[in-house]
């Protein structure tokens, strides 16, 4: 294991870990909910370590990547619906994502949004054009640390930390009225999706190929997902906390990003403003990275195409067309002019729908000898991954529900 | 997996990845054909390749649509030119040799060969 890789990979992780959909329910679950809601950031957390890390080793084991073991497992037809099932809710997380960026350029510049939510494809575009994978993910993910000014602010505005720590335990807060009983449960629900959205075992996994992992890189696998994945939830809950602190008592409601990234104006004043936006453009942008390439992986996994971004555009050219074509049909949708809030809710109630179908398949494959030999899952991985797989499929029938009767969260 | 064992088709080789003699993706087995009849010995007469292959794995009107995206080619690949057969068939000819990369080579015209790194 070569520790500067290492290094790299967590911080990578880290930086990559936050997303448009983490910024606006983490900070509106705060306002709302206090220090309530820490521990569905902390337990879905968990979850997508234990999902994270079956992806990586499926693709260190095997040494292929989870969508053509996938189609070998569940055959053409229910991998078809699995397929199409995670290609449209990572589609509209795409969306969300660009239209975040775009929302994040207009505060930064006063243009218009639409023109800015363009000009961010265009300049994703190119990077992941003229970048390799390494790259790609580097670039992304280490100026994504500009995010760790929400844990500075956080330290900065002297939290209670007894009360945040309190988050921690498994609560539901006493004296809310029904309404708001349901409203928790959205959120619960939403956060729940947002940290484990499906893409991201799949991105994870393909990167694994892409950079050639074998056994010997199980251990960094697990590291990356535990340490890393961890330490970038840290920053999620740290902008749920100073929303706690500043935003609910002044009852704002943080309903768009720029409002989350006034938690670092207040303390640092402009300069922090300015990180705050920064670092929230790079890591939305590094999503909408992530959740297109997702999809284009998929694709070319399902159907055997060449594929990878180690390879130059014209050595994967179906591969190329697809994240060329899924960018533009999640610019595409944006351009209709949705509202980008409501974009986010649609991302989260459509991955909760549909994470069962995509997780219990990788950890069949995880679990299965004639795979992963002596790497399958044992009792930890077994007990997690069926608890977690419990837990997502009542969230996935309930999501709905608690989005139609609190009308999308409202109380 | 032995080719001249006995095989669970369904469950072990329809639908694996194959890979050329380059390590190159170049397809999924969409179907395998048989030889031999009642009676007699049944062999892998070749795997088949392409969305023509889907015809009889998917619902009429699906397979109608997929015929109207992407075409009805079948590629055949003998058994004699697989290598081995794991989690992935490998070939021991490139993907050329057996009709494969056809459409790959194909888009591959339409994509600028500048910028990237």
């Amino acid at each position: 294991m070569n520790p500067l890789e290492l290094t790299l990979g967590i911080m990578t992780a880290v930086g990559g870990f936050v997303d448009i959909s983490e910024l606006v329910f983490a900070a509106q679950a705060g306002s709302i909910f206090g220090y309530a809601l820490i521990w569905v950031f902390a337990f879905a957390t968990v979850g997508i370590m234990v999902f994270g890390e079956m992806a990586g080793r499926v693709a260190a084991v095997a040494r292929q990547p989870v969508f053509n073991l996938m189609r070998h497992r569940l055959g053409l037809k229910l991998g078809l619906v699995t397929l199409f099932a995670s290609l449209l809710s990572t589609l509209i997380t795409c969306a969300a994502e660009i239209g975040g960026l775009g929302l994040i350029l207009h505060y930064l510049t006063g243009a218009p949004y639409l023109l800015m939510a363009s000009a961010s494809t265009v300049v994703v575009m190119l990077s992941m054009w003229v970048l390799p994978f390494k790259w790609i993910e580097r670039v992304y993910g280490l100026l994504g640390l500009l995010m760790i000014v929400f844990a500075a602010a956080l330290v900065a505005i002297h939290p209670p930390w007894d009360k945040l720590l309190g988050g921690f335990v498994p609560q539901v807060p006493s004296g809310l009225s029904p309404k708001q009983l349901l409203q928790f449960g959205y959120f619960g629900v939403a956060i729940l999706s947002a940290v484990m959205f499906p893409y991201e075992a799949y991105f994870y996994s393909s990167g694994g190929i892409e950079e050639e992992w074998g056994p010997k890189d199980l251990l960094t696998n697990r590291v990356t997902t535990t340490v890393g994945f961890a330490l970038g939830s840290l920053l999620a809950i740290a902008i749920l906390a100073s929303s706690a602190q500043l935003f609910g008592p002044a009852l704002v409601g943080p309903q768009e990003p720029g409002t989350t990234a006034m938690e670092a104006a207040i303390p640092f004043g402009r300069a922090g403003l300015l990180l705050a936006l920064g670092g929230m453009w790079i890591a939305v942008a590094g999503a909408a990275v992530e959740t297109c390439m997702a999809n284009a992986y998929a694709t070319s996994q399902f159907f055997g195409w060449e594929w990878g971004r180690h390879k130059k555009p014209w050595e994967a050219p179906r591969f190329t067309i697809a994240w060329i074509v899924f960018m533009l049909l999640a610019l595409a949708i944006v351009m209709t002019g949705v509202n980008v809030m409501s974009l986010v809710e649609y991302a989260v109630l459509f991955s909760i729908v549909v994470l069962p179908l995509t997780y219990l398949p990788l950890m069949l494959l995880a679990g299965d000898k004639s795979y992963m030999r002596e790497h399958s899952n044992k009792w930890l991985a077994k007990g997690l991954g069926w608890t977690y797989f419990a837990v997502v499929t009542a969230a996935a029938i309930a999501a709905i529900p608690f989005y139609l009767l609190t009308s999308g969260g409202q109380a | 997996m032995n080719l001249e064992g006995p095989l669970k088709l369904v469950s072990q080789l329809v639908d694996l990845p194959i890979l050329d003699k380059d390590k190159r993706w170049c397809g999924i087995v969409d179907d395998v054909e048989l030889s031999g009849g009642a009676g007699r010995e049944t062999r892998v007469a070749a795997l088949l390749v392409g969305p023509g292959a889907y015809r009889g794995r998917l619902p009429h009107w699906l397979y109608w649509l997929v015929e109207k995206i992407a075409g009805a080619r079948i590629a055949r690949v003998p058994p004699v030119e697989i290598e081995s057969i794991g989690s992935a068939v490998h070939l021991k000819c490139s993907a050329e040799q057996v009709g494969l990369h056809r459409t790959e080579d194909k888009v591959r015209s339409w994509i600028p060969r500048w910028g990237a790194l």
